[in-house]
């Protein structure tokens, strides 16, 4: 495959928590620790996990939009993790962000011509009277028509509302997009639309996703690879065609089997995951999935498990993930599919 | 598979009489553009110790019937036609002070987001126990005189009790809380111990687990599941996601722009989807372990001021044909009690 587009070392990001009289922090809350990820470039990773387990943190830390406080973030080659506001500038046209509520992202002042505009004028190959005839192709390429263009936001679905979003974060002409949940708040049949669009500009212009979502069955869809979040660690990545048929850890078997099945002759019931997500200012010791973990043992309590490769670009952190494997807990039998 | 959710045979729908009748609901807005159709003829049954599943796109009109059912919504603003029948009852007609003996008592309603159904400023304890005195006041009376404790003391081992239904712990803890204070899933638990301390006879859950993870929406599932079973409350369940109403419902009624367009059982629906939205809008579910392209129906869901003549699904559909364009469909009665309203299946 090819070479990476983004890699993380060790990236952390902690943010204060219950501050002393002299504004020194207490406590930190931990939303990602210690997080190593290699974005190929041209695909779509993937990233999913429960609400609070620092996913979005991630996807805007990548960006810088989230501070760092410490590890590396490579962008093709240069360091961006110490750059500040000003020399980030260049990068931040070529990684763009679409977020959850496109309602909620885009002015309701501003015409959807003025809302490209301003994304324009960081695309240095587009000259100024060229903005016009810019937009109204930005808008074909998300299947909006010509005459939307001096139209408000509210005046969209939120279907339509959304493929304005991704074509402003075209507009600077991007190599990298964040998706932060960009389908959650869509209706099934506009995601389903939403997705095949962004497949095709995805072919289109060679770009490379992240795509954030909590939904573990538009994941297939969507990826080529995920990685599993949980409480600020990421346990596992592997291909999204195999990760949910052969998860190595016990947490994506749990959250695969949360999912209800659109399918009332599945025969299969819903799995219940014991116990609640822990809090980022206080995880657990050694592996912060042991205390719902049903093949914990003594070592899961005290040491933290190492990165295990299981294959060429996806690796899991589980301390029996050998075991498990060779036993065949967390395959799923043939006819739960 | 003898305990699965969905192998659970269902009640003969004709043996038994419904809980609650929906029957030709139509209501109006009056906005500034003119009047919005919001509901046009919603017809379906309700019946006792089953859950149905009302499906539909955003803005077909879901809530609406939900609210409408309880009468929530502003009579200044809207125009209603049709019966909400609740025994012999019309919810629509009777006085506020009936409907206030029904409402939260006798029909209660889970809504989407927990935290912001619950009030604030008052703690988790407070809340539940105003409820028990209003509703448990004989449960009250009978623990008083049989532990000799305090008022104090009774309702809340009841509140206790009420609250270990539904799974939630620690709960001398909780009682102490604000709502901000505790996760979205155990709010929702307690949001629905709140719905159960009257043991309503319907319980609408309006997307009560939309706004949820799926590790803790499972939970609130099975919970409601059980809770179907155990207490013979008939379940009212609206959501997006077919995959809960794959799993957990016994009925499906799928809507579409203000009209019920097809009612089936879930496997029946699931197996054989009748109405050509339907078919759609389950091709447009992503499904784990079946990577198949995902399709969608084309078009977006029409404006209901000016909706479309004849069936408002015509525009969007691949099967319309010229009678589409100018008439209503009704709603056809097939075999197995599958109810469709479309052209297609007219002899």
């Amino acid at each position: 495959m090819n070479e990476s587009l983004i890699s993380l070392e060790q990236i952390n990001t902690w943010f204060p928590n219950n501050k002393s009289l002299l504004g020194k922090p207490r406590s930190w809350i931990k939303a990602v620790s210690d997080v190593s990820l290699n974005i190929i470039e041209g695909e779509c990773l993937g990233l999913v996990g429960e609400s609070g387990c620092g996913k979005s943190t991630l996807g805007r830390a990548i960006l810088r939009l989230a501070p760092l406080s410490s590890g590396e973030i490579r962008f093709m080659g240069d360091d961006i993790g110490k750059l500040d506001n000003k020399w980030l500038k260049p990068y931040r046209a070529k990684m763009q962000m679409v977020f959850q509520d496109p309602k909620a992202s885009l002015n309701p002042k501003m015409t959807i011509f003025k809302i490209l505009s301003e994304a324009l004028a960081l695309n240095l190959r587009v000259e100024k009277e060229n903005y016009l005839e810019q937009s109204v192709k930005l808008l074909d390429l998300v299947d909006l028509r010509p005459e939307h263009i001096y139209r408000y936001p509210h005046e969209f679905s939120g279907g339509q509302q959304q493929r304005i979003c991704i074509a402003r974060a075209l507009a600077t002409d991007p190599k990298f997009i964040v998706f932060d949940e960009a389908t959650s708040a869509l209706d099934v049949s506009v995601q389903a639309q939403v997705i095949s669009l962004m497949r095709e500009l995805q072919d289109k212009f060679n770009l490379t996703y992240l795509f954030i979502s909590h939904d573990l069955s538009i994941m297939e869809y969507v990826c080529t690879r995920v990685a599993v979040m949980y409480a600020g660690q990421i346990i596992e990545v592997q291909d999204a065609g195999s990760l949910f048929d052969a998860p190595r850890h016990p947490y994506t078997k749990a959250l695969k089997n949360a999912v209800p099945i659109a399918d009332p002759e599945s025969g299969k019931e819903l799995g219940i995951l014991k116990g609640e997500v822990p809090k980022l200012s206080d995880p657990p010791t050694g592996c912060h999935f042991h205390p719902r973990c049903n093949y914990k043992e003594d070592i899961c309590s005290k040491k933290s498990p190492l990165v295990c490769k299981t294959g060429e670009n996806s690796w899991v952190r589980c301390h029996f993930h050998e075991k498990l494997w060779k036993q065949g807990i967390l395959i799923n039998s043939k006819e739960s599919l | 598979m003898e305990n699965s959710v969905i192998n659970k045979k269902s009640e003969p729908a004709s043996s038994v009489e419904p809980v609650l009748q929906v029957k030709d609901l139509n209501l109006a807005f009056n906005t500034p553009r003119g009047q919005a159709k919001i509901l046009e003829g919603v017809n379906f049954d309700l019946f006792p110790r089953e859950i149905l599943a009302l499906v539909g796109e955003t803005g077909s009109g879901k809530s609406v019937t939900a609210k409408s059912i309880l009468n929530l919504i502003p009579e200044r603003s809207r125009e209603t036609r049709g019966q909400v029948l609740f025994g012999v009852k019309d919810l629509l007609t009777i006085s506020g002070k009936e409907l206030g003996t029904i409402r939260g008592n006798r029909i209660s309603m889970v809504f989407q987001n927990p935290q912001s159904s619950i009030n604030p400023v008052f703690t988790l304890g407070e809340q539940i126990s105003r409820l028990i005195r209003l509703y448990l006041s004989a449960k009250i009376n009978d623990l008083k005189f049989k532990t000799q404790c305090s008022q104090k003391q009774a309702v809340e081992s009841i509140a206790r009790e009420k609250l270990n239904e539904v799974g939630l712990t620690d709960i001398k803890r909780m009682l102490k809380l604000y709502a901000s204070e505790v996760s979205g899933g155990m709010a929702q638990r307690y949001r629905i111990a709140l719905a159960l301390i009257s043991s309503p006879e319907i319980l609408i859950a309006d997307e009560a687990t939309s706004a949820l993870d799926v590790t803790v929406q499972a939970h609130i599932l099975k919970l409601m599941k059980d809770l179907c079973k155990n207490k013979r409350t008939a379940i009212l369940f609206i959501t997006h996601d077919l995959g809960i109403a794959a799993q957990i419902c016994d009925r499906v009624a799928v809507m579409y722009a203000g009209r019920i367009v097809e009612v089936a059982e879930t496997k029946k629906i699931f197996k054989n989807p009748l109405h050509p939205y339907t078919r759609g809008l389950l091709k447009a579910v992503p499904k784990l372990g079946k990577n198949k392209p995902l399709s969608f129906v084309p078009g977006i869901i029409p404006d209901l001021v000016s909706p479309p003549r004849g069936c408002r699904f015509h525009s969007r559909c691949d099967q319309a044909m010229d009678i589409c364009h100018k008439q209503k469909p009704e709603s056809l009665k097939l075999e197995d009690n599958h109810n469709v309203s479309c052209f297609l299946y007219k002899e």
